[in-house]
């Protein structure tokens, strides 16, 4: 290490972007992930029920959706300390991974919870 | 960990409150025949405090963001594993350059 330093400090400044871009830790990013996953899926079940209950019908209920999971982008943001890329490589893991997923399950206790709430 | 769990058990509780008090309510229109127009103060407010606490339990309950930067103070490597005699050194990361000088100097 000693011997290489004097070389290696210009070799280190010309590849540092590529290094930051390549290397992380994938395992704790796996679990970073997995920590999404967990809090949209949860929150999408939750927020389809007090749609439900609420008793939106049509568009309005995804409009609901989409604010839920904009708070719920927040609520992440604030959980990372405003630090995204200590925790993940891009913005739109935490903006958009998810969202999907978390529909179907919204959609499905939305019209659940109405159904309970309001027809029977 | 366990003190999230709870608040999120105690949110939902509340959201199911919220469904049984709606239930009542349509039952009250139907007897007053009226329509239903929006949901009572009292149930959106519930329906709030259940969602914020939820969202609460949410956002702690799975548990701690961990840093991916491989030179991270959380992510050194403070101890040996036990198998050393296994151990190859001679491998592609060797050509990643190891800011080992910046770490000793604190």
């Amino acid at each position: 290490m000693a011997v290489h330093s004097g070389s290696g400090s210009s070799e280190k400044k010309s590849s540092n972007g590529v290094n930051e871009l390549l290397t992380f830790n994938a395992e704790n990013m796996q679990s970073n992930m997995k920590i999404i996953y967990y809090s949209r899926t949860f929150l999408s079940i939750i927020g389809g029920v007090v749609a439900g209950i609420l008793g939106f019908t049509g568009l309005y209920g995804f409009v609901f959706y989409l604010l839920l999971m904009a708070f719920t982008s927040v609520g992440l943001i604030v959980k990372s300390k405003f630090s995204i890329h200590t925790y993940f490589d891009s913005w739109n893991r935490v903006l958009v991974d998810g969202f999907l997923g978390g529909l179907m399950s919204f959609v499905l206790f939305w019209t659940f919870a109405y159904d309970i709430a309001h027809i029977f | 960990m366990g003190l999230g769990f709870a608040i999120g058990f105690v949110g939902v509780l509340i959201l199911f409150h919220a469904a049984y008090s709606t239930i009542q309510y349509r039952a009250l229109l139907k007897i007053t025949e009226e329509e239903f127009s929006g949901s009572p103060l009292s149930v959106v407010f519930e329906l709030s405090l259940g969602l914020l606490l939820c969202t609460w339990a949410a956002l702690t309950v799975p548990g701690k963001l961990l840093c991916i930067h491989p030179d991270s103070e959380e992510n050194r490597i403070v101890s040996l594993p036990a198998n050393l005699d296994f151990m190859i050194f001679n491998h592609r990361g060797k050509i990643f350059p190891v800011e080992m000088n910046e770490k000793l100097r604190h």
